[in-house]
């Protein structure tokens, strides 16, 4: 059939079959947008919530109507720094040991054995944090801990969970330096743990950045693992790293099955969506803006 | 245009047999329904419904919607999750034809949501406060519950044990379990935005995880909770033990009925099957079968009732 096809035809098909994957793509992410902000906006709008005190409320009782979105965006900013920080120096350390000390066996045996921790599903990590972590925490901190759930149980599991990511992303970043620097810097003497702190690392800084957005969307996004070990309470501030707390995915898919469409509760789950959507788009805009300065400093 | 005949062929080919698979099941269902004609079986009965929601009462409507589905071949009954507000809200819209719940609907929906829906009491739940193995008393009064869920009381020296904080363990907010447990003891007294409890899980199984696994713990389950794990307790309330004869005398207070909503307008051509079923439901077969084995207590032998408002009247 394709030989009998005039090549001008086939580019047409060509031409239209890309063309409709674009369009399709972009309609999908334009009408997910305007239904999570149509409903998010509900809330605000027809409900009568006052968006500041939305974002700002302290307390989120939905059977007494009071709608306070901050104990999730603090439980969820919490999780996500604390989680980074404990993720970002085992990550970047291995990423060294394999591109600069050892190559081969970071081809052979460390990649393979890191990317086989991307694949396990979330529910595992939720699960092993249930029975590791918080039991770990029940027996170090004792009754300060409560059932062991709460912020720090959240970031420990969530660091592993990020890890992976934020490690391959790192060795890419560090294998695309050009050899040619750390040639350049060798030739005026300098050592290696030199060359990998002044020349290396700093060439790799704004991928080393995007590995570690990356990361942190990722945590940020995490929905089942956090909400198993981090204890789901909404109702008011996290005081501490023990205290139980909740984060936005979190509170999100534990009150969608409760809560009738149609309602308040529900609107103000989807406004919690509509947060969570407006992360993601600053995440995003982060890399970009990262990324084009990267471009520009290496000309 | 040869590849055009040859795929209708294929087409008729296709079609044929499977019109073909189609009869010889039908035939043979038609054999069958003579055969076992048990149960509620109308000859007639065809046709597919489903059947959403509340998740505690699941495994009893699945076991019923089997044996339902055995006695009459030409139906099916689809079952799935997503809890008591979601069932309310699909047959509200009428995307199901049951919806289950753990609620009263109007505590759930607006009034005119309400309107056209027809709520069927299949079956009673009881529930019932539960702490860690260790906590040394037996016995709470419903005011001192009142006090621990609201923040008041902190420790267990407060209620007659040895000294210990109460590590209280919530339903997540809109959970029927705890809305049950919050109008039984609660009685009207809100909970005060400074209470924090030490977690807030969305299912009971979790609950009695976390309940057996730390010191203090308190918390609530259904009956049929209780001796799924050794380190948890169950306490008695006010003197009264929480077992099936209490609830049906009316003597235990913490209670509610498991609810199937249907629609009074439902279309013509499943209203027959979604009302066998509720009929199947309610049926000696299952209310002293499968809804004693799943450990819930059958509508039967109850000699109070309650209505939405929560009031307890006795059965006339």
């Amino acid at each position: 059939m394709a030989k009998l096809m005039p090549k001008r035809r086939l580019e047409n098909i060509g031409l239209g079959i890309t063309g409709a994957c674009v369009a399709l793509v972009a309609i999908v992410v334009i009408a997910l947008i305007f239904m999570v902000a149509q409903q998010g906006l509900t809330t605000f709008f027809v409900d009568g919530i006052d968006p500041i005190e939305f974002l700002t409320g302290q307390h989120w009782i939905p059977e007494q109507d009071t709608y306070g979105a901050l104990p999730m965006i603090v439980g969820s900013f919490a999780v996500t720094l604390l989680s980074t920080l404990f993720a970002l120096p085992i990550a970047i350390g291995s990423a060294m040991f394999v591109v600069e000390v050892a190559p081969g066996f970071g081809k052979r045996v460390f990649q393979p054995f890191i990317e086989l921790l991307v694949g396990i599903p979330s529910v595992v990590y939720g699960v092993l944090g249930l029975y590791i972590i918080n039991s770990l925490m029940r027996s170090i901190f004792g009754e300060a801990a409560g059932t062991g759930a709460g912020i720090l149980s959240g970031a420990i599991v969530l660091a592993v969970m990020i890890l992976p990511t934020i490690t391959t992303l790192s060795i890419d970043a560090l294998r695309a330096v050009p050899n040619q620097y750390r040639e350049g810097s060798y030739a005026l003497g300098c050592t290696r743990w030199q060359t990998i702190w002044h020349v290396v690392l700093k060439s790799a800084l704004p991928s080393l950045m995007t590995a570690v957005i990356l990361g942190m969307t990722r945590a940020f996004g995490e929905t089942l693992a956090v909400q198993m070990v981090i204890g789901g309470v909404e109702r008011s501030m996290p005081s501490g790293l023990l205290d139980p707390a909740s984060t936005l995915t979190a509170a999100l898919t534990a009150g969608l099955s409760n809560a009738t469409s149609g309602s308040v509760y529900y609107h103000a789950l989807w406004s919690l969506g509509l947060i969570l959507l407006a992360m993601s788009l600053v995440f995003i805009l982060i890399i970009h803006l990262i990324g084009k300065k990267g471009a520009k400093d290496n000309g | 245009m040869q590849g055009f005949d040859m795929s209708r062929r294929t087409f008729l080919g296709v079609f044929g047999s499977a019109a073909a698979v189609a009869g010889l099941g039908l035939a043979g269902c038609g054999g069958q329904q003579a055969a076992s004609g048990s149960g509620a079986a109308d000859a007639a009965l065809s046709g597919s419904i489903s059947c959403s929601g509340a998740t505690s009462f699941q495994p009893l409507v699945e076991a019923a919607a089997n044996d339902f589905m055995d006695a009459n071949p030409d139906v099916s009954v689809a079952i799935s999750a997503g809890g008591s507000g979601q069932g309310l809200s699909q047959v509200a819209d009428g995307s199901v034809q049951i919806g289950r719940s753990d609620v009263f609907a109007e505590s759930k929906l607006e009034a005119d949501q309400c309107e056209n829906l027809v709520d069927n009491q299949v079956c009673i739940v009881g529930m019932g406060p539960i702490v860690n193995a260790n906590v040394d008393i037996d016995d709470i009064s419903t005011e001192q519950l009142r006090g621990i869920f609201t923040g008041e009381i902190t420790d267990w020296s407060e209620v007659g044990g040895t000294a210990g904080t109460i590590n209280v363990i919530n339903r997540e907010a809109g959970s029927g379990t705890r809305a049950t447990f919050e109008d039984a003891v609660l009685a009207g007294a809100t909970v005060p935005d400074t209470f924090r409890p030490v977690a807030e899980v969305d299912s009971s199984g979790t609950v009695v995880e976390q309940v057996a696994a730390t010191e203090g713990a308190i918390s609530y389950v259904a009956f049929n909770y209780f001796e799924t794990n050794d380190q948890i307790k169950a306490l008695n309330v006010d003197g009264v033990e929480p077992t099936r004869e209490n609830v049906e005398s009316g003597d235990f207070n913490i209670w509610a009925y498991e609810h199937m909503y249907t629609r009074s307008d439902e279309d013509e051509s499943t209203a027959a099957v979604t009302q066998a079923f509720i009929e199947y439901m309610l049926s000696d077969e299952v209310q002293n079968g499968a809804v004693v084995d799943e450990g819930f207590i059958p509508m039967t032998d109850m000699q109070v009732q309650k209505d939405a408002e929560g009031n307890v009247t006795p059965v006339a």
